[in-house]
């Protein structure tokens, strides 16, 4: 009989003991966090995570994509600084070298009083026919030739670029010396013109000249770009 | 029998009040096995109060029927937990509909004296 009594104690205070830990659990809502808020927080976790999972391949892609937009631009800078060099080439604002000639010209000595001085015109006719031989580079007396370049007598200089040059004159040009030199050496040519007419001149191949550049800055007030042309 | 009750009401407000002064608070994440839990063993009390109105209590049945409910209560919603299947509702309404039935045994054991 006192084992009954025992048990019956015993079960009651364990369900006492029960009852009153799911009473306070149960009450406990608000200090802790639900069960069905956590389940609820894990499903927005895995979302979150499969999201950001999402997003960095996103992150990645568009990185590629300005890396490679970075490399055309890098391809671009380059193409665009070789289009200057190009560009400066041709204005003659930056030295150039190559194979080429040298065009000497000075007045004979040897006969004084002679009516015929190397005048502007000679050098005109020069420069045309080293052009006309396909020079790429031409330099009178140090002083670059540009398609502004004017070759032309003031009282007893001959003014190049509106600086004064003084004989004898040196022309140098870049291109094909054997296409510059049998142009102007040709039989009947200009160079056989000018030494009859008593000038000393000669024509030398070179495999290396060196065309300054052009020294002055350059002015283009009225020339403006047509845009509809480009 | 009288004495039973008596003691069976002494230990129930000695466990209220060692369960109200004790600190420790179970997590949250475990109230549903707890409740069940508390409901079977309400069952298995309320069977245990038929049975000695009844005249046929049996220590080692009530006992074991105590914690072995309380145990296969939880299991169950453990169980239900796992299997995403809400296992705990078939414990509520078996514990439950037993409850009743004790509940209606003890009623008319006590109106028939």
């Amino acid at each position: 009989m006192a084992h009954r009594y025992v048990s019956i104690t015993l079960v009651a205070l364990i369900l006492g003991l029960m009852l009153v830990f799911q009473f306070r659990t149960a009450n406990n809502r608000i200090e802790g966090v639900p069960y069905d808020r956590a389940h609820e927080l894990a499903v927005e976790l895995k979302n979150l995570t499969r999201e950001r999972a999402g997003l960095k391949a996103e992150a990645e892609d568009l990185e590629q994509k300005l890396f490679r937009a970075r490399q055309g631009y890098a391809q671009a800078k380059e193409t665009l600084e070789a289009e200057v060099e190009r560009a400066a080439i041709v204005a003659g604002l930056t030295p150039v070298t190559g194979t080429g000639v040298r065009v000497l010209v000075a007045t004979g000595a040897q006969t004084p009083g002679e009516l015929f001085a190397v005048r502007d015109e000679d050098l005109l006719k020069l420069v045309n026919e080293l052009r006309a031989a396909g020079a790429e580079a031409l330099s009178l007396n140090g002083q670059r030739l540009l398609s502004t370049s004017e070759i032309r007598i003031a009282g007893t200089f001959i003014n190049v670029n509106t600086q004064k040059i003084t004989p004898p004159y040196e022309i140098l040009a870049v291109g094909d010396p054997v296409a510059l030199k049998s142009n102007l050496e040709i039989k009947g040519g200009l160079v056989e013109t000018l030494r009859d007419w008593r000038m000393v001149v000669t024509v030398e191949s070179m495999d290396r000249v060196v065309v300054p550049a052009y020294k002055k800055a350059l002015r283009y007030e009225y020339a403006k770009p047509l845009k509809e042309a480009a | 029998m009288w004495l039973g009750i008596w003691l069976a009401a002494i230990g129930l407000v000695l466990g209220m009040v060692i369960g109200f002064n004790v600190p420790f608070v179970f997590p949250q994440a475990y109230g549903k096995y707890m409740g069940l839990a508390v409901l079977a063993a309400l069952d298995s009390v309320f069977g245990g109060v038929r049975a000695s109105m009844e005249g046929r209590f049996d220590n080692a049945i009530f006992i074991s029927g105590f914690f072995s409910n309380a145990l296969l209560a939880a299991g169950l919603v453990f169980i239900g937990d796992r299997l995403a299947v809400e296992l705990y509702t078939a414990a509520i309404v078996a514990f439950g509909v037993r409850l009743f039935q004790n509940l209606g045994a003890i009623r008319r054991h006590l109106l028939k004296k």
